[in-house]
């Protein structure tokens, strides 16, 4: 595991070094910048929405609607070049014969799609300083930290389907709309699944709403810190990162 | 220093590298030379590890690219076909990535990494972006790379491809000088490059060795053309006696005249001999001409004869 810090630095300096991550996380800005707008504004008008008062962080980020379809179109673009780029350039050919193991690469590289993710949270993160000191509305700090490491590990589970994706093909297109695919299921499906589900009183509906990315993210803006949810989604991202070792091992004799 | 046993690799029903043997020792550089498609690329990606054989076996340096995959890798160093190189990484940025990769212990990776551009004159490049390079700095990049920590093998799949004529004569001068201490294994398809470079070749074809000598032996399949006119056997006779031949064939006959091939011991020029021996019998001489043994006649032949034999195969 020695090599992991050379790979990572490589791998997120060639983020930044391309005009993709600058372009993704200026759309993150603008979207904190308008959902706080929105937030301050819903703020102001205690009377007429409560549930914001009480809840600031869902109306703020889980909540909202631009937040997640932006999520899910900036993981496909985040994690599709991961490994497909060096398949596509030939690259993968000069990483796998040099002393490197395929759990070193593949650590390497979803270790760099999980900061680069977390970078985009940062606009969101900015904001609320502001919202305490300057605007002096005390909301409570536990909601905050629990929907941070509800969104972190969400995010390790994200970017694990998206390296796995890139990791199955040479094209990044393709990678993208697979890794769109299975976010838009977990995130979007699963909220229909649920009321479909609900609606007809279904026993599985429980079921439905616990894998809900959207369910649970409200509950961690909530201030709810679900154990279950989060070994849910280390023990998704565990086996998808297995999986992706197993994909550049097989595919190493199909080449 | 790379033993290989019959070393096969199959896509589906396509044998890509069909029954490999060879070894090749230390010190020595050798030509891996076929046509297009021979399987030459893809008995390199097995050495490499890169691929694994479908069958066979290959021990590099001692370690199986199998079950010690990571020991061979430590030992060889890989210049693919092609160059892929990360393009936006500059000269010396992608060196030191390399070499963190390969384990050059941090107090020693600046002078290795100085080494290694010295080595191939990357000095005036070495903050550019690679992505910007020319096709011959790139090609000199990856070769650079190749010899970071000083493997004690070098596989480079067509070294001198894209090059300039000066760049090419640079990198095979290049390759030379390394051969005192590394063992090279080289593909190509420029038969000027392995007479060149290579002590040895291995000829490949449909994914077998068609033919695998050294080259001083290959020179010493010269042979000397003779057409006199006189009795034929007795000009043979005469032939015969001169020191230093070997073989003397008669090819054909065409009135007065007779033709012979004469193979000299260790391929020497004897056409002065012969001369003055036919010109004391008085025999007039029509011809007399040294035939050198091309790489590429014996290219071509090695290469027409296993198409031949796989044809037979495969009906």
């Amino acid at each position: 595991m020695r090599h992991i810090p050379a790979l990572f630095r490589r791998e997120l300096a060639a983020y930044f070094l391309g005009p993709m991550a600058f372009l993704i996380l200026l759309a993150f800005q603008i979207i904190a910048f308008l959902n706080f707008w929105e937030l301050v504004d819903l703020l102001s008008r205690p009377q007429r929405s409560l549930s914001a008062l009480t809840d600031p962080m869902n109306s703020y980020i889980s909540g909202s609607t631009p937040f997640w379809v932006a999520m899910l179109v900036a993981i496909p673009a985040l994690t599709m070049r991961l490994v497909a780029e060096e398949r596509r350039s030939g690259t993968i050919e000069t990483l796998l014969t040099v002393p490197v193991t395929e759990a070193e690469v593949v650590v390497a590289k979803w270790l760099a799609g999980l900061v680069m993710y977390l970078v985009l949270l940062l606009p969101f993160a900015i904001y609320l300083p502001f919202l305490y000191h300057q605007a002096r509305f005390h909301f409570d700090l536990g909601p905050v930290i629990s929907l941070g490491i509800g969104l972190t590990t969400a995010g390790m589970m994200f970017v694990s389907i998206g390296l796995f994706f890139s990791a199955t093909t040479r094209n990044q297109i393709v990678a993208a709309i697979w890794t769109f695919a299975i976010l838009f299921l977990l995130v979007v499906l699963t909220l229909l699944v649920y009321y479909y589900a609900a609606e007809r009183q279904a026993g599985w509906a429980e079921a439905a709403r616990f894998v809900a990315v959207l369910f649970q993210m409200q509950s961690f803006a909530a201030g709810q810190l679900d154990l279950r949810v989060l070994t849910l989604h280390l023990s998704v991202t565990a086996f998808m990162l297995y999986l992706t070792v197993k994909v550049l091992q097989l595919q190493r004799s199909r080449e | 220093m790379i033993q290989v046993e019959r070393l096969s690799k199959r896509y589906g029903s396509i044998k890509a590298v069909d029954r490999l043997t060879f070894a090749v020792g230390r010190g020595e550089i050798v030509g891996l030379l076929g046509p297009n498609g021979a399987g030459k690329t893809t008995t390199m990606r097995m050495l490499t590890t890169f691929l694994p054989p479908t069958s066979g076996r290959a021990v590099l340096s001692g370690h199986d690219v199998l079950d010690e995959s990571l020991e061979v890798r430590r030992k060889v160093g890989y210049l693919p076909e092609n160059v892929p190189l990360y393009h936006e990484m500059r000269v010396r940025e992608y060196l030191t990535f390399r070499a963190k990769l390969k384990d050059v212990p941090r107090p020693r990776r600046r002078a290795e990494i100085a080494r290694v551009i010295a080595r191939c004159q990357l000095g005036e490049v070495e903050d550019r972006i690679l992505g910007q390079l020319s096709k011959g700095y790139r090609q000199r990049v990856g070769l650079a790379e190749a010899m970071v920590r000083d493997p004690d093998i070098l596989i480079l799949d067509e070294p001198t491809a894209g090059l300039d004529p000066l760049q090419i004569r640079e990198v095979r001068a290049l390759i030379r000088e390394l051969g005192d201490r590394h063992t090279i294994l080289l593909s190509t398809h420029v038969m000027t490059e392995v007479e060149a470079v290579c002590g040895r070749v291995i000829i490949i074809a449909q994914g077998r060795i068609a033919l695998d000598d050294r080259l001083d032996r290959l020179q010493a399949e010269n042979a000397i053309a003779v057409e006199a006119r006189g009795p034929a056997e007795a000009i043979r006779a005469v032939l015969e006696k001169v020191p230093g031949t070997e073989k003397v064939i008669l090819t054909g006959r065409d009135g007065d005249h007779a033709a012979f091939k004469v193979q000299a011991r260790g391929g020497a020029d004897l056409r002065e001999e012969l001369a003055t021996r036919l010109f004391q019998n008085g025999w007039p001489v029509r011809r007399l001409d040294l035939k050198r043994t091309t790489l590429e006649d014996r290219f071509i032949q090695a290469v027409a004869q296993e198409e031949l034999a796989a044809d037979a195969e495969a009906a």
